[in-house]
C-alpha cells in the first residue's frame, strides 16, 4: 500500500474516533457542541509533551491524553451543561477557543504558535486501525446498554426523562466526559501521526468539521458518523488538486445536504441486519430533535 | 487617567460596531430561533462592495456605503431564500438551519478567497482617522467618535422601525410566536425576508467600520463570533441585551488590551462569556423559557 493511501486511512481512523465522541454527545444525548477540537488539542499536546519531554511510552501517553481530556471535559461540563440549546453551543465555541488560545500563549510549555516538533511517529496504520476498532466496539456497548438508553432519553424528552427518575444532569456531564475522552485519544493519535503540532490545527474550523460529519452521517447513527468522516476525508483528498475551490465545495456540500437530506446519510439507522429489515418494511422514521435536548 | 478615558472611548466605539452586528444576529434569532453563522458573511460582502465601489466611483463614501448596505441586505435575503427557506418549510428542527448557516458562511468566505484572493486590503482614506481632543481630557481618533455616532444613528433607526411601523409591529409579534403571527395574517415569508434585509444592512455598516479598523480580508467575518458572544451575554433574541452585551465586550477588550496585554483580550472575552452564563444561564436580558411538560 502506498504511503499516501495509508496516510488517508490513518487520518480517517483518527477523525472517526473523534467523530464517535461528538456523535455520542450530539447525536445520542442531543447536546450541540462547536468546541470539541479543544479536547483534541488537549489530547494532542498531552501525548506530545509526555513522549518528547518525559520519555513516556506512547501507548501510556495516548491513554493519558484521553484521560486528561476526559477530566477537563468533566470539570467544564459540571457548571456549563446547565445551559440549554444555543447557549451551550456558543459557550462551547468560547471554551474551545479558550483552550486553543491558552495553548498558543503558554509559550514556555507548548512553544506557542511556533509549533511543537519532533514527536515520534508512533501512529502507524495497525495502531490507528486497532484504536479505531477498539473504540468503536466500546462505543457500541455503551450506546446499546443502560447508559445509552439514558442518554437517548435525555435527548428525546428531557423533562420526561427526569420525571422517570433519570439524573439528566449527571448523564449529560457523563456524555460530555466520554466524548472528551474519545477526542483526547484522537488528539493523542494525531500527534503521533503528524509528528508536529500547532494550536491553529485545532481551531473552530476543526470543531465545526467534527460536528458537521456527525450531522452528515445522521444524528443518532454511529455508523453514519463514521461514513460521514470517511466521505468528507475522501472528498477533501479528491479535490486537493483544485485546493483553491476545496473549501468552497465543502461549504456548498454542507448546505446542499441540509437542504436535500437534513436527516443525514444514515438517518437514525445503523448498518446491520436491522437496516435491511427496515428498508423492506418501509417504516417511517421519526426525525431527531438535536438542538433543544 | 488619560489612558483610561482613551481606552473607554475606544472600547465604546468597538462595542458599538459589535452592537450593529449583534443586533442583526439577535433579530434573526428572535424570529427563527437559530444562530445564523452566515451573519459574518454579510459583513464581508458589505465591506467588499464598499471597497470596489470606492475604486470605481472615485472615493465617494456615500454612494459606496449605500450600495454596500443594499448589496449586503439583498444577499442576506438571497441566502435565506436559497439555504434556509427550504429547510424551515420542511422541518422545525433548528439544528439543520444552524449547520446550513455554517456551510453558507464557509461558502461566502471562500467565494471571496477564490475571486478576489485572500490578501488584506485597506480602504482608501475616506473616513477621517485624525486625532481628536475630547474636552481636553483625552485624545482619540475621529474614526472612533464617528463609528460610535453612526452606530447610535442606525440603532435608533432600527428602534423607530420596530416601534413605529406596521412591519415593526409584525416583527415584534413574530418574535413572540412566529406561527401565531402567521395565523393572524402576517405574510411570514415576506417578514423573514425583511428581517434578513435589515440584519444584512446593519452587518454591512459594521463591516465598513471593521474594514477601516482592521483592513479587509475574506476571514474578517470570523470577528462576528465576538458579536455572537455579546448577543449571548446580553441574552439571545433580546435587542437591548445585544447592545449592552456588545458595549461590555468592547470595553472589556480595549481595557484588557490597554492595561494587561493585547494577547489576553480574546481569552478575557471568552472567559467573560462563560462566567456570565454561569451566573445567569440565559444572559443578562434573556427570557427564561420554561420547559413545557
Amino acid at each position: 500500500m502506498s504511503g499516501y493511501l495509508e496516510g488517508i486511512i490513518i487520518l480517517i481512523c483518527i477523525n472517526s474516533i473523534a467523530a464517535m465522541g461528538v456523535s455520542l454527545l450530539t447525536g445520542f444525548t442531543g447536546i450541540f457542541t462547536l468546541g470539541h477540537a479543544g479536547y483534541m488539542a488537549i489530547g494532542a499536546y498531552t501525548a506530545a509533551i509526555l513522549t518528547v519531554r518525559h520519555h513516556v511510552p506512547w501507548l501510556v501517553a495516548v491513554l493519558a491524553a484521553g484521560t486528561l481530556a476526559m477530566v477537563i471535559a468533566y470539570l467544564i461540563g459540571v457548571p456549563t451543561l446547565k445551559l440549554m440549546g444555543d447557549y451551550f453551543a456558543i459557550a462551547s465555541i468560547g471554551l474551545g477557543e479558550t483552550i486553543r488560545l491558552i495553548l498558543e500563549n503558554w509559550q514556555s510549555f507548548t512553544r506557542g504558535a511556533r509549533g511543537f516538533p519532533g514527536i515520534a511517529n508512533y501512529t502507524t496504520l495497525p495502531v490507528a486501525a486497532a484504536f479505531f476498532l477498539g473504540m468503536l466496539i466500546l462505543m457500541r456497548f455503551l450506546i446499546n446498554g443502560n447508559y445509552g438508553r439514558a442518554f437517548k432519553a435525555c435527548r428525546d424528552d428531557f423533562v420526561a426523562a427526569s420525571l422517570l427518575g433519570f439524573k439528566t444532569a449527571h448523564y449529560r456531564v457523563l456524555s460530555l466526559a466520554i466524548s472528551g475522552f474519545y477526542c483526547g485519544i484522537a488528539g493523542g493519535l494525531m500527534a503521533g501521526f503528524l509528528t508536529y503540532l500547532q494550536p491553529i490545527m485545532f481551531d473552530m474550523q476543526k470543531s465545526t468539521e467534527l460536528t458537521a460529519v456527525v450531522v452528515f452521517g445522521g444524528l443518532g447513527s454511529l455508523s453514519g458518523s463514521i461514513i460521514g468522516t470517511a466521505v468528507l476525508g475522501i472528498v477533501t483528498e479528491v479535490f486537493r488538486p483544485i485546493s483553491q475551490y476545496r473549501m468552497l465545495i465543502y461549504g456548498a456540500i454542507m448546505v446542499i445536504i441540509m437542504v436535500a437530506r437534513p436527516e443525514g446519510i444514515m438517518g437514525q439507522h445503523e448498518i446491520g441486519p436491522k437496516l435491511l429489515r427496515s428498508l423492506f418494511s418501509r417504516k417511517t422514521v421519526n426525525e431527531v430533535d438535536g438542538t433543544h435536548g | 487617567m488619560e489612558t483610561l478615558l482613551q481606552q473607554v472611548i475606544n472600547g465604546l466605539s468597538l462595542g458599538s460596531v459589535y452592537a450593529l452586528i449583534a443586533v442583526g444576529y439577535s433579530l434573526v434569532y428572535s424570529i427563527l430561533l437559530f444562530s445564523n453563522f452566515a451573519h459574518g458573511g454579510f459583513l464581508v460582502i458589505g465591506g467588499y462592495i464598499c471597497y470596489y465601489t470606492l475604486a470605481a466611483v472615485g472615493n465617494n463614501i456615500w454612494i459606496a456605503s449605500l450600495l454596500a448596505l443594499l448589496g449586503a441586505g439583498v444577499s442576506a435575503v438571497l441566502v435565506e431564500r436559497v439555504a434556509y427557506k427550504p429547510i424551515r418549510e420542511r422541518t422545525n428542527v433548528t439544528l439543520y438551519l444552524l449547520i446550513a448557516s455554517m456551510g453558507m458562511s464557509i461558502v461566502i468566505e471562500n467565494i471571496f478567497v477564490v475571486t478576489v484572493g485572500g490578501r488584506f486590503r485597506a480602504l482608501p482614506p475616506v473616513i477621517p482617522t485624525n486625532p481628536v481632543n475630547v474636552f481636553g481630557l483625552a485624545t482619540t481618533s475621529a474614526f472612533d467618535i464617528l463609528s460610535l455616532m453612526m452606530a447610535i444613528f442606525f440603532l435608533s433607526g432600527l428602534q423607530l422601525f420596530l416601534s413605529k411601523t406596521k412591519w415593526g409591529l409584525a416583527i415584534r409579534a413574530a418574535s413572540y410566536d412566529l406561527r401565531t403571527a402567521g395565523l393572524m395574517g402576517v405574510n411570514v415569508n415576506q417578514l423573514i425576508s425583511i428581517v434578513f434585509f435589515v440584519a444584512g444592512l446593519l452587518a454591512a455598516v459594521g463591516g465598513i467600520f471593521l474594514s477601516v479598523r482592521y483592513t479587509l480580508y475574506p476571514q474578517l467575518g470570523l470577528i462576528t463570533i465576538k458579536a455572537f458572544v455579546a448577543a449571548v451575554i446580553g441574552g439571545l433574541g433580546s435587542l437591548p441585551g445585544a447592545v449592552v452585551g456588545s458595549l461590555i465586550l468592547g470595553l472589556a477588550e480595549m481595557l484588557t488590551a490597554g492595561f494587561i496585554s493585547s494577547q489576553m483580550r480574546d481569552i478575557v472575552v471568552f472567559g467573560m462569556l462563560v462566567l456570565t452564563l454561569l451566573w445567569r444561564p440565559t444572559g443578562l436580558f434573556g427570557k427564561h423559557v420554561a420547559e413545557k411538560v
